[in-house]
């Protein structure tokens, strides 16, 4: 790559309570960064592109390496994992926005709990706790091993969330995420315990039937879980059980 | 840009955004709206769009064929009450929905612009142009003109006479696209939020089938259009009938309810 220097336009705001402004950074250019690696190299030095000192951009990361799911934002546009986001492969200037859908915390840092509390809404968890030990659990075959591990690398980073159209204050859709946390609990053998409590949950407001199939969350998840093969399954499991208290009760 | 504010000044005028609110488990009844609104939009309203689309195909066999079937459709008994639970309830409750639904969705083709994306917008705005299309085409057949539930023999006059304006020709073609496009999506999306078609290769798959029903409605509205626009005025049945009816109707307020 023949370019010099890096730039940059940065979407910041101080704290919830102010207005967003924009601002511009210009840093030389070395080979294979990234873009958190670019926002450490801001807080080494943190002047704008004019020459104006500021503060270091505020952002999450933790693992670097796109398993701990904090480092999700706005790149150019598009909702991603600012850790495997590689300079080299971005145009320029690359534009960092925070969630457009999650409150602000500061500069490009978000609050993630809508999605905490919509797993705590759908028990996505395997009921163990009890008074005394419970041994092992029951088996599972590679199969069903095979189907849930996939399911199971959801790192919790709200892309799936921030991409759909369907995701936003007015719905109040739980997205994609949890849905196909449903599914992996329901498969559970364990887990599936409290499968129609699960599926009750989604039925309400904000829930499945929220999903318009626009298929956005499957193509951003970094982690490449099969979101639309989940809410599908997850979709019919839920009629299932409508029908099911329908007639059956 | 939106450098508008400086960091130091008064936040009172900021509103902080609230976020997304949680999953209400339990509450509501949206689930079940919704539902009905995916069903509604296959039967009866699908049905019926299937129906009325192959009886105007009639129109390729000429301008008898097409009054003799008028003439069966609403000799039907109870053909009011027929329209009402079957087609006025069900569309206007879809066409309600659907714009809720429209109105609550944030379109965002322009930052993810795949396939899927496309297709969610499209089903929105193919659903307003059917909307807007259905409900011009209900009042000047239905209610305004020449009554076709008591003179079904000038019914092919009637849609011959309208569709001699080639605007009108264009709002048609465009109305039944979109409403063919609608249904045809709208088969996909019923099948996959129901949970029918699970699997990612079936999807897939079952978009093709989809694909080729939604062309082919498409193709067998502008078949009978085509068959409309050029059938010569001299081989248009009970022409003088229809002129006279359409002369007399303009008076009347609401025709059905006089009739
Ligand atoms: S399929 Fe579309 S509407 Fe459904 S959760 Fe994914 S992005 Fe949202
Ligand atoms: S499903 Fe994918 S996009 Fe959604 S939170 Fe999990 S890892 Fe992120
Ligand atoms: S820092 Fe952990 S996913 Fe990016």
């Amino acid at each position: 790559m023949a370019n010099k220097s890096i730039l940059l336009k940065i979407k910041r705001q101080s704290d919830p309570q102010h207005a967003a402004i924009w601002e511009e950074f210009e840093i030389p250019y070395r080979p294979n960064m990234n873009v958190i690696s670019v926002l450490m190299e801001i807080a080494l030095n943190p002047v704008t592109r004019q020459g104006k000192p500021t503060t270091p951009i505020f952002y999450d990361s933790n693992c670097l390496e796109e398993v701990c799911g904090s480092c999700a934002m706005r790149i150019n546009g598009r909702t991603r994992m600012a850790c495997s986001a590689l300079v080299d492969q971005l145009e320029q200037p690359i534009v960092l926005e925070p969630f457009s859908k999650f409150p602000v915390v500061r500069d490009l840092a978000v609050d993630r709990s809508v999605l905490f509390e919509n797993l705590k809404a759908v028990k996505a968890w395997v009921p163990i706790d009890g008074t005394y030990d419970l041994g092992s659990g029951p088996r599972m075959l590679p199969e069903e091993q095979e189907a849930a591990y996939p399911l199971s690398r959801c790192i919790s980073c709200c892309c799936c969330m921030e991409a759909c159209p369907q995701f936003n204050q007015s719905t109040g859709f739980v997205g994609a995420a949890t849905i196909s946390q449903v599914r992996l609990f329901n498969t559970h053998p364990t887990g599936k315990a409290l499968k129609s409590e699960r599926l009750h949950a989604l039925m309400g407001d904000g829930g499945i039937h929220e999903c318009g199939y626009a298929q956005n969350c499957v193509e951003v998840c970094p982690k490449d879980i099969p979101l639309t093969r989940s809410i599908a399954e997850v979709g019919g499991a839920v009629m299932k059980q409508a029908f099911a208290d329908l007639f059956h009760r | 840009m939106a450098a508008s504010v400086s960091s130091s000044a008064s936040a009172s005028a900021i509103k902080v955004p609230a976020g997304v609110p949680t999953l209400r488990a339990g509450e509501g009844n949206s689930f079940l709206w919704r539902r009905l609104h995916s069903l509604s939009g296959i039967f009866p309203i699908g049905a019926f769009l299937v129906e009325h689309f192959l009886s105007n195909a009639f129109a390729t066999n000429g301008g008898a064929a097409y009054n003799e079937n008028v003439r069966f459709l609403t000799g039907l008994p109870f053909v009011l009450a027929l329209e009402i639970t079957f087609i006025y309830i069900p569309l206007a409750f879809h066409a309600g929905y659907g714009f809720w639904i429209w109105w609550r969705g944030d379109s965002n083709v322009g930052d993810y612009p795949w396939l899927g994306n496309w297709m969610y917008t499209l089903q929105r705005y193919s659903g307003i142009a059917a909307f807007f299309y259905i409900g011009y085409h209900t009042w000047t057949m239905r209610f305004s003109g020449a009554h076709i539930l008591t003179h079904s023999e000038v019914a092919y006059a009637k849609v011959w006479t309208e569709l001699q304006n080639p605007w009108i020709v264009a709002f048609y073609f465009i109305g039944l696209t979109a409403a063919s496009w609608h249904f045809a999506y709208g088969i996909w999306l019923f099948a996959a939020k129901w949970g029918f078609i699970v699997g990612e290769q079936g999807r897939k798959k079952f978009g093709y089938v989809c694909l080729v029903i939604g062309l082919a409605l498409a193709g067998m509205a502008a078949g009978s259009l085509y068959a409309f626009i050029t059938t010569p005025e001299s081989q248009v049945p009970n022409m003088q009938e229809f002129q006279q009816l359409q002369h007399a109707a303009a008076s009347y307020v609401l025709p059905a309810l006089n009739s």
